[in-house]
């Protein structure tokens, strides 16, 4: 009797089947990793702005303290975007004639705001507060990563919700002192074991099962 | 039960395999499987227009609201899935016991069981408001960091449904496997034939034998390959059969979970495992019945075997009376209130209809089958069959809708009504089960040849005689002098014989040279005697099961705990972190599953397959070892290996016992 298959029939039939396995393990591993990735994500990519403005330049060499334009950080949800006025009470004196700042002083002539590209975005069914994790002892860094360093501002982490969750678990790993909120280059203290616990409890901040109810977030 | 015969007298292996594969081979009743073919395509043209029209506006449009959240959609749900518990824990629990007429029915039974697991598994995915993040429900790794709350009975339903597909899709066609191989036999010399003959469809005839071939991977009825597959297979049914009662009382308890009246009776998870079974049994019991009709297999569907599914509707008819009886009587005497207003809204309220089909329909007509002239009448099988499933569908939907429908807020004032879209829905879910058991009857043998066989054999069937087309001309060619040796081959009309012969060559060689022959049996029936001749009765894939099994189920739990009780700090219902109770249930889901995986790497790496292209098809005639011939192959494997010696042996043993019809030596 004849053969019905050739015998590197086999060899090709072993490796469909290999490679369907391997498909079964490998296409959720791939595309883990495709959804995690920075392509994705947008994380450390800068975008075009209307103007390049520098974080690096007026926050960490120049000192201006982030609540000089980010008003509303300490007392409401948004921190608040700066208006041309803002801009404008330096560079009405400094810089007053570069071609870079021309669309800030065309924005101040016609009143018409600057369009900035927004950079960290939050699903609406997110309800997030800045004034909050601010004044309980989260500093801006713990999100934004260090702005000061920023020569063209990007996304420092992604806003997953494993980001938030991660941190509504154990606030006690990067809760800070008052005065180390704005300090953009923090890292946890040597005490951070015992300080942690010491300052989640001074600031009533109920950790693990309360921080991770679904209604913390999503109302 | 005595007096009518399982299998008609003068039946012989060939005839069976003939019988069963002309359906797929030759396909007679062309024009009547179209004309079903196109009408059960219209049905899944509205099940796709229905589930276009329910992803575009969403579950709204099956009627459910706020208070009845499950409606159509989880009675349909629980139907299907009933129904196919049921058909696989029949199949299964007559292969476990040794049932010698399974033949019949056992292949329907897992198909209708297959099939039905792929109606019902839809319904869990469609029914979510967003389907396309179905995988929500599975735990993956998410960037969102949480788990499935594994102390919810839903998410024990996510994995029941995946782990019942697997081990559905597993006993089917590990049962199906020795048939394909008799299938590709068949299909394989019809393309021979139409090549001869030239025939325009040769290329099409070929095509059909290679795609049987790729289906059957190889199988070339080894006794080694027998021994491994008969005990696969029993596994296989043993795993199903408790993941059967698995799934069946976990749904009950999904709705025990809730403080929704009427759901809480202990009786329940018996009640849903009764009615499953049922309902399985009606449904098969009506299938087998139209295919012994459409196709002319009453030779191999006799009475006798319609005899016994009514009896088990019987049977099962009673339990299901006693059931429905306890469940009435403990909540009339002393069940609390609203259980009382429940079952009196059962009987008078709105969905009464329900009720009453329920009983016309699914307690009462299995009765008929006291008499015995009912329990031969194939009508009567039949149509009790489909009264039973169509009371089944009326049981769940009594069970949700009457519970769910008394809210007890003014808000929820909105009576539900059934839609023509949830109707819509459940007819194309028919569709496709009916498009899908059309398409395993015109490609797939409909009844099992292996059981069938084995039974014949076991009922003294004849094996078939030696004619002159058995003795196909010595190929001059095929054994030029120089050509490398594979082995010996000798042909035996019986397994007796061939067990003989083995048995005589094995003392032969291992007196002489000791490891350099390997012998091996190929036969159309699994051979315990050759196997034993062979030396091979103490393999077993029992352990790898049972390995696997406790791998899968050991680390589901592990993972259950893992993030229940650490990483997915949750609260829910006030239920513990550590709740071990709940994890038991989807980590035995995961253990059957487990089991039936290793077993099937267990069958692939025992037994060396898939292999498409092997030395032993070069045997002359070999496709008759998937018919009725049985073959010893003796394998060349070193310096030590004396054809001469063997071939001698071989012919001088007696006639009738052990002397071969014919001794071939096969080239490599």
């Amino acid at each position: 009797m004849a053969q019905l298959f050739t015998p590197g029939a086999d060899a090709i039939y072993r490796l469909v089947l290999l490679t369907g396995v391997a498909c079964l393990a490998g296409v959720p591993i791939v595309a883990a990793g495709i959804v995690r990735s920075d392509y994705v994500t947008g994380v450390g990519i800068a975008p075009q702005q209307p103007v390049p403005f520098s974080h690096k330049h007026h926050s960490g060499e120049l000192g201006i303290d982030c609540r000089y334009c980010h008003t509303t950080v300490e007392k409401e949800a948004t921190a608040g975007l700066p208006p041309t006025h803002t801009c404008m009470t330096c560079h009405s004196q400094v810089w007053s004639g570069s071609d870079m700042l021309k669309p800030v002083r065309d924005s101040y002539a016609s009143g018409e705001p600057l369009q900035w590209r927004r950079l960290n975005k939050l699903p609406s069914y997110v309800y997030y507060n800045h004034s909050v994790h601010v004044t309980k002892g989260i500093g801006c860094s713990t999100c934004h990563g260090e702005v000061t360093a920023m020569q063209m501002t990007y996304r420092a982490n992604a806003f997953e919700m494993g980001f938030c969750l991660d941190c509504h678990r154990n606030p006690e790993k990067y809760v800070r002192t008052p005065d180390q909120v704005w300090n953009m280059t923090w890292s946890p203290p040597p005490n951070q074991a015992t300080l942690g616990p010491q300052l989640v409890a001074q600031n009533h901040i109920r950790g693990g099962q309360r921080l991770m109810e679904c209604g913390i977030c999503h109302r | 039960m005595a007096g009518a015969s399982l299998i008609p007298p003068g039946e012989t292996l060939a005839g069976i395999g003939r019988a069963v594969t002309a359906v797929p081979i030759r396909h007679p009743l062309n024009r009547r499987w179209w004309i079903a073919f196109a009408g059960a395509m219209a049905l899944l043209a509205v099940f796709a227009v229905a589930l276009f029209w329910l992803l575009f506006e969403g579950v709204g449009v099956w009627g459910n609201n706020n208070a009845v959240v499950w409606a159509l959609d989880i009675a349909s749900y629980d139907w299907w899935i009933g129904a196919a518990c049921g058909s696989l824990l029949v199949s299964a629990t007559l292969l476990l016991l040794g049932a010698e007429w399974r033949g019949a029915i056992n292949r329907v039974a897992e198909t209708v069981a297959l099939l039905c697991t792929c109606a019902a598994g839809l319904y869990p995915i469609i029914h979510l408001g967003r389907p396309w993040y179905f995988y929500w429900n599975l735990p993956y790794p998410n960037t969102f960091s949480l788990w499935p709350q594994f102390r919810s009975a839903l998410v024990w339903d996510a994995v029941d449904i995946v782990s019942f597909l697997v081990v559905c899709v597993s006993l089917w066609y590990v049962g199906l496997l020795p048939d394909l191989a008799a299938l590709r036999d068949r299909a394989f010399t019809e393309a021979m034939r139409q090549r001869e003959a030239r025939a325009l469809t040769r290329g099409l005839a070929m095509m059909r034998a290679r795609t049987y071939g790729l289906l059957a991977s190889g199988w070339r009825g080894s006794a080694a390959h027998w021994q491994l597959w008969l005990q696969g297979y029993r596994t296989i049914a043993l795993l199903g059969v408790m993941l059967v009662v698995c799934v069946q009382t976990g749904a009950s308890v999904m709705f025990a979970g809730s403080v929704m009246p009427g759901w809480h009776d202990t009786i329940l998870p018996v009640t849903f495992l009764v009615n499953a079974v049922f309902s399985g049994v009606g449904l098969t019991g009506a299938i087998v019945v139209l295919i012994r009709a459409v196709y002319g297999l009453d030779g191999l569907v006799t009475e006798r075997h319609l005899g016994l599914i009514a009896r088990l509707l019987l049977g099962l008819g009673c339990a299901s009376l006693y059931c429905y009886a306890t469940e009435f009587f403990s909540t009339a005497l002393h069940g609390d209130p609203y259980e009382r207003g429940v079952l009196a809204r059962r009987v008078t309220g709105e969905h009464a209809a329900a009720f009453w089909t329920v009983l016309v329909c699914l307690l009462l007509p299995a009765q008929v089958f006291w008499s015995t002239r009912a329990r031969r009448a194939p009508l009567a099988v039949a149509g009790v069959g489909i009264l039973v499933a169509v009371g089944a569908y009326a049981d769940h939907v009594m069970v949700l809708l009457v519970t769910l429908g008394q809210n007890f807020l003014p808000a929820a004032h909105e009576p539900f009504r059934e839609t023509v879209w949830g109707i819509a829905t459940f007819a194309g879910s028919v569709g496709l089960f009916l498009v899908l058991l059309l398409l395993f009857l015109r490609y797939l043998p409909a009844v099992s040849i292996t059981e069938t066989r084995r039974l014949a054999l076991a009922a003294g069937a004849r094996t078939g005689r030696e004619t002159a087309s058995d003795r196909p001309e010595p190929d001059p060619e095929a054994m030029e002098p120089g050509t490398p040796l594979w082995g010996i081959s000798a042909r035996f009309a019986t397994e007796a014989e061939l067990a003989a012969a083995a048995q005589a060559v094995a003392s032969l060689t291992a007196a002489r040279n000791g490891g350099d022959v390997h012998l091996d049996g190929h036969g159309p029936v699994p051979m315990p005697r050759v196997t034993r001749a062979l030396g091979l009765e103490g393999r077993t894939i029992r352990p790898y099961a049972l390995g696997g099994a406790l791998l899968g189920g050991l680390g589901f739990y592990g993972m259950c705990v893992y993030a229940s009780a650490y990483h997915y700090v949750f609260l829910i219902g006030g239920r513990p972190r550590f709740s071990w109770p709940s994890f038991v249930v989807p980590s035995f889901a995961f253990a059957m599953m487990s089991g039936v995986v290793a077993i099937h790497l267990a069958l692939l790496v025992l037994n060396r397959l898939p292999r498409l292209n092997h030395p032993a098809f070069n045997i002359p005639g070999f496709l008759r070892a998937s018919e009725d011939r049985f073959f010893l192959s003796v394998q060349a494997q070193g310096e030590g290996f004396e054809v001469e010696r063997i071939e001698r042996r071989l012919a001088g043993l007696p006639a009738g016992a052990g002397r071969p019809l014919e001794i071939r030596r096969i080239p490599r």
